[in-house]
C-alpha cells in the first residue's frame, strides 16, 4: 500500500524543512481568522495569500497554503457555533445543532466537538490518501492523451453540472472557462485571441484572474453587508468544557467514520466539495439515528457529522488532485495554481517522479490536524473579537492586499488589470448562479486540454475511431455521460417539485389574503 | 412585455452577460479561424466555441421568465423607480458599482498616482462606500492600510513600486 523507500525519503524531506514547519502556525490563524469572518470563504482566503507563497521554496508554499485550508475549515464553525452565522458555506450544517447547543449555554462543549471532529477526521482523510496514493499511481501511470482528455473533460463536466442550479449554465461557464485558459500561444505555435497584446501571449495570468474572480468578486458583493455582531458572542469560554467536548467527540465513532467516508468520497468528485458534504453527512446521520427527532435543538452528534465531512473532504479533493492534476473546486485550483508558479505540474507524473515530496505534504497535513488542536483552542479565545470586526474595515483592507497581491505575481500594472477585469466577470457570474470555479479551472486547464488532444490526434493520425481501441477512453466517456444525463434528470425532478411547492404556497396565500379581503358577513 | 396574451418578466442584465458571452466567444473563434484553419489551430477551440454558443441558445429562454398579469402588476410597483424608498437590494447595488468603479480606478491609476496615494485615496473611497462616516476613523485607518500595504509589499516583492511620498 505505501512504497517504504519514497516514505522514508518523505521523512527525510520533512525533518530536513524545518524552516517549513514554521509556517503551520501562521498559516493555521491566518485561515481561521478569515473564515471567522462572515463572507469571508475558505477559496478567498487562499486566493489572498497565495502570491504571499510565491517567493517561498515548494515545500514551504504547500505547507503553508494546506494550513490555510485547514484552519479555514474549522474557522467557519466557530461562528456558526457562537453566533449561528456559518464563516464559510462548508459550515452551514453546523449552525443546526452548534448554534442550538450554543443556545443551552453549551457552546464550550460544541467548540470542543466541532474541533476534535475536525483534527481526527482531517488525520483520517489524509491517511486514507496515504495509503491509496501508491495503487493511484499505479493505475495513473497507464493514462495515455486520450484518457487525460477524457479526464479532464469529465472534470469540467461535473464541475459545470455540479456546481449550478442550471445545467446549461454551469456547461457555459466551463467552456468559457477553457476558451479563456486557450487564448495567446498554442503548442502548435498559433496565437489566438490576444488583441495584439503583448502580454497576452503567454495566455491570460491563471493567478490575477483566478485571485479576481474566486476573491475580488465576492468581496465586491459584500459591499452591501455591513455584519453587526452584538454582544451576544461574548461568551464565557471554558478550556476544561472544550477539552471534555473534545474527550465526548470519541463516544461517536460511527457519527465520525461516516462523516469521514461521505467527506473524503464527495471531496474526490470535481464540482461538489465540502458546503454539500457536511448537508449530506448531516442528513444521512439524522436519516439512521434512534434520536433523529433531537436534531436541530442541540445534539452533538449532528456538529461532529457536518464538521467530519468538511475536514476529511481535504484528503479527498487532494487526491484527486495530487493524482490527476484536476482540482476538484476552488481550493485545489489555488493549489494547482501554486504548483504552476513554482514549476511543478501536478497528475501522473508528479506521482511517478515526486513520491517522497507527495508524501512529505500529506504528513504535513497531518501534523497541522493535530496543531489545529493546539491553535485552534487559543484562537477560540480570540474569535469573539475577530467576528466583531466590520465589513467596512475588512473589505477596503483585503480588496488592497489582493491588488498588491497580483502585482507581486506580474510585476507590472497588468496583473491588477487583470483582477479588475475578472473581478468583473465573476461578479457579474456569481449574480446569476453561473459557478465561477468552472471558469477557474477551464482557465488552468485550458491549455493541458488543448496539449492533451493535440497529442491524442496525432498519435491516432485523426482517425476518431482510435479512441475504441483505449476501453479506458471509452469507459470515462461513458460514465461522463451517463453521469451527465443523471444529473440533468435529477434536477429536472428537483425543478419539478420545486415549482409545484411553490404554487402550492401561492395557492394559499392567495386563499390567506381572500380570506382577510372579504367582509364577514353576519 | 407581452406577447399574446402572457405577459413576460425580462432579466436585463442576465440576457445582456449572455450575449456579451455570446459575442466574445463568436470573435474569438472568428479570430482563430482568420490565424489559420490547420486542425493544430483549431482542434480544441472549434468545437468548445460551438458548445458555447449552442449553450447560450439554452440560457436565453432562462432571461425570459412568464409572470400573469397581477404579478406584473404588483412587481412594478414595488419596484417604482419614482417610489421613495429605494429598496436594499437596489442600494447595495449602488455601492457594489460604486466600489467596483473605485476598484478600477485603484488598478489604473496606480502607476500614475504612486501606490501610496492611489491605496489611500481607494481605501478611504470603499469605507466611506461601506458606511463608515467617522473622519478620524476613517483617515487613521487609510493611513494604517497604506503603510502596511506599501512597506509589508514592498520587503517581499523584488519589483519597484511606485510611490510619491512613502
Amino acid at each position: 500500500m505505501i512504497d517504504i523507500s519514497a516514505f522514508h525519503e518523505a521523512l527525510g524531506i520533512l525533518f530536513s524543512s524545518i524552516s517549513a514547519w514554521g509556517w503551520i502556525v501562521p498559516g493555521l490563524i491566518i485561515g481561521l481568522v478569515f473564515a471567522a469572518i462572515p463572507g469571508i470563504s475558505i477559496t478567498m482566503a487562499m486566493a489572498i495569500v497565495l502570491p504571499m507563497s510565491l517567493y517561498m521554496d515548494f515545500f514551504p508554499a504547500m505547507v503553508f497554503l494546506t494550513s490555510v485550508y485547514t484552519g479555514a475549515g474549522f474557522g467557519g464553525s466557530v461562528p456558526a457555533i457562537l453566533m449561528n452565522i456559518p464563516g464559510t458555506p462548508s459550515s452551514f450544517a453546523t449552525t443546526f445543532d452548534g448554534y442550538a447547543m450554543s443556545q443551552k449555554g453549551e457552546h464550550n462543549e460544541a467548540l470542543g466537538y466541532a474541533l476534535f471532529a475536525s483534527t481526527l477526521c482531517g488525520i483520517f482523510g489524509y491517511v486514507l490518501l496515504l495509503l491509496v496514493l501508491e495503487p493511484l499511481a499505479d493505475i495513473v501511470l497507464r493514462i495515455g492523451p486520450v484518457e487525460m482528455f477524457a479526464v479532464a473533460i469529465w472534470g469540467m463536466m461535473l464541475l459545470g453540472s455540479l456546481g449550478s442550479t442550471y445545467i446549461s449554465r454551469g456547461l457555459l461557464a466551463a467552456a468559457l472557462g477553457i476558451l479563456l485558459g486557450t487564448v495567446g500561444m498554442n503548442t502548435a505555435g498559433f496565437t489566438r485571441g490576444t488583441l495584439g497584446v503583448p502580454e497576452l501571449l503567454d495566455g491570460i495570468a491563471p493567478i490575477p484572474a483566478m485571485i479576481g474572480l474566486l476573491a475580488a468578486s465576492q468581496l465586491l458583493s459584500l459591499a452591501g453587508r455591513d455584519y453587526i455582531i452584538e454582544a451576544e458572542g461574548a461568551r464565557e469560554v471554558s478550556l476544561r468544557r472544550i477539552l471534555k467536548g473534545c474527550w465526548g467527540t470519541l463516544k461517536y465513532p460511527g457519527v465520525l467514520l461516516r462523516g469521514s467516508i461521505i467527506g473524503v468520497v464527495i471531496g474526490a468528485v470535481p464540482g461538489v466539495g465540502s458546503s454539500i458534504s457536511n448537508l449530506i453527512s448531516y442528513a444521512e446521520t439524522k436519516r439512521t439515528a434512534k434520536d433523529s427527532a433531537t436534531f436541530g435543538k442541540g445534539n452533538p452528534k449532528g456538529v461532529i457529522a457536518a464538521e467530519s465531512a468538511v475536514a476529511s473532504g481535504e484528503g479527498g479533493s487532494m487526491a484527486t488532485m495530487l493524482a490527476l492534476g484536476i482540482p476538484g473546486g476552488g481550493a485545489t485550483a489555488i493549489l494547482i495554481a501554486a504548483f504552476m508558479m513554482h514549476n511543478v505540474v501536478p497528475g501522473p507524473s508528479f506521482i511517478d517522479t515526486q513520491k517522497p515530496m507527495a508524501y512529505a505534504i500529506i504528513l504535513n497535513n497531518m501534523v497541522q490536524a493535530v496543531v489545529l488542536l493546539v491553535v485552534g483552542i487559543g484562537f477560540i479565545y480570540a474569535a469573539t473579537n475577530v467576528m466583531k470586526v466590520r465589513t467596512r474595515y475588512v473589505l477596503p483592507a483585503i480588496l488592497v492586499v489582493a491588488t498588491l497581491g497580483t502585482y507581486a505575481v506580474t510585476g507590472e500594472a497588468a496583473g491588477p488589470i487583470t483582477l479588475f477585469v475578472f473581478a468583473m466577470l465573476g461578479f457579474a457570474l456569481n449574480r446569476y448562479e453561473y459557478p465561477v470555479p468552472a471558469v477557474v479551472v477551464g482557465i488552468l486547464l485550458g491549455r493541458m486540454l488543448e496539449t492533451e488532444f493535440l497529442r491524442s490526434y496525432q498519435l491516432s493520425a485523426g482517425n476518431p475511431l482510435y479512441v475504441l481501441e483505449r476501453p479506458g477512453a471509452m469507459a470515462i466517456f461513458a460514465v461522463m455521460f451517463i453521469s451527465l444525463a443523471m444529473t440533468a434528470w435529477g434536477k429536472r425532478k428537483q425543478n419539478k417539485a420545486e415549482a409545484a411547492e411553490a404554487a402550492l404556497l401561492r395557492l394559499r396565500h392567495d386563499a390567506d389574503a381572500h380570506a382577510h379581503t372579504t367582509p364577514s358577513k353576519g | 412585455m407581452r406577447i399574446g396574451r402572457q405577459t413576460y418578466a425580462i432579466d436585463y442584465g442576465h440576457l445582456a452577460l449572455i450575449t456579451l458571452i455570446a459575442a466574445a466567444v463568436f470573435w474569438y473563434l472568428l479570430d482563430a479561424r482568420s490565424v489559420s484553419l490547420s486542425v493544430n489551430n483549431l482542434l480544441l477551440v472549434q468545437p468548445v466555441a460551438i458548445f458555447a454558443l449552442a449553450m447560450y441558445l439554452f440560457v436565453l429562454p432562462q432571461c425570459f421568465r412568464k409572470v400573469d398579469a397581477r404579478e406584473a402588476a404588483r412587481t412594478a410597483s414595488e419596484q417604482d423607480p419614482l417610489s421613495r424608498n429605494i429598496p436594499a437590494e437596489r442600494s447595495d447595488m449602488l455601492r457594489m458599482a460604486a466600489l467596483s468603479v473605485s476598484l478600477g480606478l485603484l488598478v489604473l491609476l496606480l502607476d500614475t498616482l504612486g501606490f501610496d496615494i492611489a491605496i489611500f485615496l481607494f481605501t478611504l473611497a470603499a469605507m466611506v462606500i461601506c458606511g463608515e462616516r467617522h473622519p478620524v476613523r476613517l483617515l487613521l485607518f487609510s493611513c494604517a492600510v497604506t503603510l502596511v500595504a506599501i512597506y509589508g509589499f514592498r520587503a517581499m516583492i523584488p519589483y519597484p513600486m511606485p510611490t510619491t511620498l512613502l
